[in-house]
């Protein structure tokens, strides 16, 4: 109630240009349909519900599930962050937090702690997140099964009946193939101790991050049009052979720029002589702990 | 003792198109029933009927596991796909049609292990190399492709990866059909082996009247989806009552 009044306090006083667009873009209709989507998810953790995915005036492969199901999320209060492999000014993220600033006339912030929806490519903030959070996952491909069965109607059944042998090839063929787990990113996790689930290609590094999280997991897959979530506290573990445990990973770096020796790294080539240096992937994280130095 | 499987009056129809029609089967542990007759007779319906494969139209299929008895066609699907990937096997005609030709061999074999919870890396590929050495494909192949196995390698590497999690009963569809003469030969002389060795009970389709002699303890013979024959393997091949079954036995090739 309290939103939806401040909501029209603040559309008294906003320009012209803002007035084309319904608050966040979407109508009212299609957020109500994707909100619906969202409490399904968020009921059977790592189902993947179907949702009517809308055009975005953007193309598919940069954002249009997870700027759908933000939209749907945002409140006039909200304080919003975006950030792309885990730097706040890429592109993809420059041009989705403008989208929302200009669509939803909203405060948007660079800081993990301070923001109540982060939108997210391919990582998990370093910071840990909070209760009251939304972190918004831009998926790809959401079926973990696509690759080893093409049929869709089959991987339903498959997922219903949790007919789960087949993802195990999948690693028994890359420890056959490499003498370890080689997938790195995309690693398939088991949401809830029975769905099995693609956490979008997030490094493996961060699939420790989304168990137990305190923060809400949304996650939006705009051409495949599905939806799936985690929420909050939700036991979500990876998968592998006893005799093969879960590795995280790591670059065996510190960040040439904070020194630190827990984020994940980004490798920069430096100069034409191939020299290349470590540096933190999420940026944010990073100058927080130059400003505290 | 029980039958481990029974079929009565199963009736297949594709439209007004009869596919099979009343018929019945009675397998026991460690017996090998095979089904003949000539191609469009109904035995790729039947076969595929009593396995999970197509719904029948009527009939009743019982399933003894041992501690109970299955009405096949009236459990639940989740329980029928369990069934299927532990207690039964499908051996298929084509072994492409039963393998995943972009996971390599040892891959294939481990999926059956892997979805009845195997999760140790170690022991999946002891038993791997167990079942490679008993279907004689080399162990150093276990981390090939099945696209670069020869036909009669893809039909005993599709035979291993049915039976590496012990199926009770086991549905074969003209194993060695599309083998060359040498070829099939090896194939028999291994299923027989392994019929024998692990008491397989198996419902074998084919064509061919000399597979059937050398595999099967009873036969069924088939004709426009009904069965016009059955009993003992040798008495019906040696003594052939039905004006059918004489034509099938004296056609065969005399070399």
């Amino acid at each position: 109630m309290n939103n939806v009044l401040k909501f029209k306090n603040k559309k008294t006083d906003v320009t012209a240009q803002d007035e084309i667009y319904n608050f966040a873009y979407l109508d009212e209709n299609t957020k109500r349909m994707i909100r619906r989507a969202l409490i399904k998810a968020l009921c059977i953790p790592g189902y993947q519900v179907p949702f009517s995915s809308r055009e975005m005036p953007m193309p598919y492969g940069w954002g249009t599930g997870g700027v759908q199901v933000t939209s749907s999320c945002l409140t006039t209060d909200d304080v919003i962050k975006v950030i792309d492999q885990g730097a706040d000014d890429t592109t993809n993220a420059v041009s989705i937090r403008n989208f929302f600033k200009k669509t939803a006339n909203i405060e948007t912030t660079e800081k993990t702690s301070q923001a109540s929806i982060i939108q997210t490519r391919h990582r998990i903030p370093e910071e840990k997140l909070k209760e009251k959070q939304i972190l918004v996952y831009q998926v790809p491909i959401p079926e973990p099964l696509a690759f080893l069965e093409p049929r869709y109607q089959e991987t339903k059944k498959m997922h219903a009946l949790s007919e789960y042998g087949i993802m195990h090839v999948k690693l028994y063929e890359d420890i056959t193939k490499n003498g370890h787990i080689e997938t790195a990113y995309a690693y398939p996790v088991k949401t809830n101790e029975r769905y099995i689930m693609d956490p979008s290609p997030i490094p493996k590094f961060d699939n420790p991050k989304m168990n137990n999280n305190p923060a809400i997991q949304l996650f939006g897959a705009g051409r495949e049009q599905r939806i799936y979530a985690i929420p909050p506290y939700t036991e979500v573990t990876s998968l592998d052979f006893e005799d093969y445990p879960f590795d995280p990973s790591k670059a065996p770096h510190k960040c040439s720029i904070c020194g630190s020796n827990e984020s994940f790294l980004d490798e920069i080539i430096t100069d034409d002589d191939g020299n290349r240096s470590f540096i933190c992937s999420d940026t944010n994280y990073c100058n927080q702990r130059m400003e505290n130095n | 003792m029980q039958p481990i499987l029974s079929v009565h009056n199963l009736n297949k129809y594709y439209g007004n198109q009869v596919g099979c029609k009343n018929m019945n089967l009675t397998l026991y542990p460690g017996e090998v029933v095979g089904v003949v007759g000539e191609s469009g007779s109904g035995k790729t319906t039947f076969i595929n009927s009593i396995s999970g494969n197509l719904i029948p139209d009527s009939g009743k299929i019982l399933i003894e596991t041992g501690n109970e008895t299955i009405d096949f066609l009236e459990i639940s699907e989740s329980l029928k796909r369990l069934l299927i990937r532990t207690e039964l096997a499908f051996v298929h005609q084509n072994p492409r049609d039963g393998l995943r030709l972009d996971v390599s061999a040892g891959g294939n074999i481990s999926e059956r292990l892997m979805s009845i919870g195997q999760r140790n890396y170690g022991n999946i590929r002891q038993t791997i190399f167990k079942w490679l050495d008993k279907v004689e494909i080399d162990k150093s192949r276990v981390d090939d492709f099945p696209r670069t196995f020869s036909g009669g390698m893809l039909q005993r590497l599709q035979i291993a990866k049915n039976l590496v999690t012990s199926p009770k009963i086991i549905f074969m569809d003209e194993p060695t059909g599309g083998l060359d003469v040498s070829v099939q030969a090896k194939i028999l002389d291994l299923l027989r082996k392994l019929v024998r060795e692990l008491n397989l009970s198996v419902v074998i389709v084919s064509h061919d009247l000399a597979v059937i002699r050398l595999l099967a303890d009873k036969i069924i013979v088939m004709k426009n989806g009904e069965a016009v024959e059955s009993g003992l393997c040798d008495q019906v091949l040696d003594d052939p009552q039905h004006s059918y079954t004489q034509l099938l036995v004296s056609s065969v090739l005399q070399v």
